[in-house]
């Protein structure tokens, strides 16, 4: 049952993880762009 | 692949080899490098001089010494154009790109079965081995081993030229690509240097293997060469 | 040929209901699991199974997608092919992970052993490690490293049945492929239900990581307007 356990909740704590970077990074990106955006506006005439 | 493929296939290989004969800087630096890997090798594992397992742990060492040194035979025949933007003279001529990867993968290879030569020997000698019982299987052991490593060496090492990191990632990018080569080869070296093997059947098999590994992996090297260098 | 995005509203709703079925798949497969009969020799361990052959087939697929992905960018200078490469690879070491920690947790309940030097481990472990050679050529290999990861990727798909063909020649204690097919009806229905939440879960990341790697291409492009919007102003 340990076994079973440690496997399983490693693979749900791996995948999670990976959610939490990834989903961390594309909210930061998402922010870049959006500041890109108002500074292109910005520039236009 | 006509006639004058084979011309510049030959002219870049020993075009190589004329400039490794005058320096000799890949034979004696693998050279030695190999040397002390069997060596540490030799201290690290007890079983080295025993008679039943010796000759199966050298045949490990002898593949394991030549592929971790392998990468300094391919870095520096690669590195060579790197100077004085030699690479780029070379895409800009005529010849083909496939005909400058077989001439690279040959220089290379000639080089790499020059050192494993005399790390047979050595190894012979501090293992307690007869490396020379069956010569003309293990010089087929020998090339193919060696081809199937530098076929896809020659690759990656074209596409790491620039790269800051390529001494770290050479080795890296490589050894789980060649690991079925590196079975192989220990395997069949394994069944020639034992003296209580019954017979060599078991070291045809892993040369026809050998065999077909390197024909797919020249080809694929043959196919993925002009688009990893057409990038520089 | 500059990316454009579709619009981040229904993005997000799609997302969102990818992640409602993914999330409902999971419920579901985790009471089938549940409700699975026990298996008679290994008992409560066995149930390892239904997530670990997943995670195995998955790092297949990434492997196959990342493969295709690479060809896709060498030899037809495809971003788009190079983007998905790069994605496939990263959830294959994901994924690949999950195999290579599940598989010796059941093996030492199993078979008394963490490991075997036997095909299928060894290969899963080889290709495992291509993957994070992929990775970390496409993270340091500087300049050069797309073309690198794309050639290394084509001999890590080659190579997979070579290594396992290679390996089978030693002792095999891993239980063989038609494992699958000869389960019993309360196993399979559990083992093909969570086979298809992990599928989508694949679908799901992917379209994750591909929209990072596209909103990173997106800001590239607008760098580039807004430094030449600067330079004609001045």
């Amino acid at each position: 049952m340990t076994m079973v356990a440690l496997a399983y909740g490693f693979i749900w704590l791996a995948v999670f993880a990976y959610i939490f970077v990834v989903g961390r990074r594309l909210v930061r990106l998402h922010g870049e762009l959006d500041e890109l955006r108002r500074r292109i506006e910005r520039g236009k005439p | 692949m006509t006639g004058s493929f084979w011309r510049y296939t030959l002219l870049i290989a020993g075009k190589d080899l004329r400039i490794e004969g005058k320096s000799r800087e890949v034979l004696y630096t693998m050279g030695f490098s190999a040397a002390l890997v069997v060596l540490v090798f030799s201290f690290a594992l007890s079983n080295a001089t025993d008679p039943a397992q010796g000759p199966i742990t050298a045949a490990g060492v002898l593949w394991a010494a030549t592929l971790f040194t392998g990468t300094v035979a391919l870095a520096r025949v690669l590195d060579r154009e790197r100077e004085n933007e030699a690479i780029r003279a070379l895409l800009l001529s005529p010849a083909p790109r496939a005909a400058i990867y077989l001439g690279k993968l040959i220089a290379v290879s000639l080089l790499m079965i020059a050192v494993e030569v005399v790390l047979a020997v050595i190894v012979g000698g501090l293992f307690s081995t007869g490396v020379f019982a069956h010569p003309v299987w293990l010089a087929l052991v020998l090339l193919l081993g060696t081809l199937g490593f530098a076929s896809t060496g020659v690759v990656f090492s074209a596409a790491l030229l620039r790269s800051r990191s390529r001494d770290a990632l050479l080795g890296a990018l490589l050894f789980p690509i060649v690991i079925p080569v590196l079975l192989a080869a220990s395997r069949a070296t394994a069944c020639m240097f034992d003296p209580l093997s019954p017979d060599l059947e078991p070291v045809a098999f892993w040369v026809r293997f050998l065999a077909a590994t390197d024909v797919i992996y020249i080809s694929l090297g043959l196919w993925v060469f002009e688009p990893v260098v057409s990038g520089e | 040929m500059p990316t454009t995005p579709s619009s981040p509203a229904r993005n997000s709703t799609r997302l969102l209901v990818a992640c409602g079925v993914t999330c409902l798949l999971f419920l579901l497969a985790c009471l089938a699991i549940a409700e699975a009969p026990l298996e008679k020799v290994m008992g409560m361990v066995q149930k390892i199974f239904y997530f670990h052959v997943p995670c195995a087939w998955l790092l297949m697929l990434s492997t196959l997608v990342c493969a295709g992905g690479s060809v896709a960018y060498l030899f037809r200078g495809s971003e788009r092919g190079d983007r998905i490469a790069l994605s496939a690879a990263e959830l294959g070491v994901l994924f690949g992970m999950c195999v290579l920690v599940s598989g010796p947790l059941w093996a030492k309940a199993a078979w008394g052993v963490y490991w075997q030097w036997e095909a299928r481990l060894t290969s899963s472990l080889l290709l495992w490690l291509m993957l994070v050679a992929y990775v970390l050529a496409r993270r340091y290999g500087g300049a050069a490293a797309r073309r690198l990861a794309a050639s290394l990727a084509l001999f890590a798909a080659i190579d997979i049945p070579l290594v396992y063909f290679s390996v089978r020649f030693f002792r095999s204690i891993h239980p063989q492929t038609t494992v699958v097919s000869t389960l019993v009806p309360g196993m399979r229905g559990a083992f093909w239900l969570s086979l298809l939440a992990f599928t989508v879960l694949w679908f799901v990341l992917m379209s994750v990581r591909l929209s990072v790697e596209n909103a990173q291409a997106r800001i590239v492009e607008l760098e580039v307007l807004l430094d030449q919007a600067e330079e004609n102003k001045s």
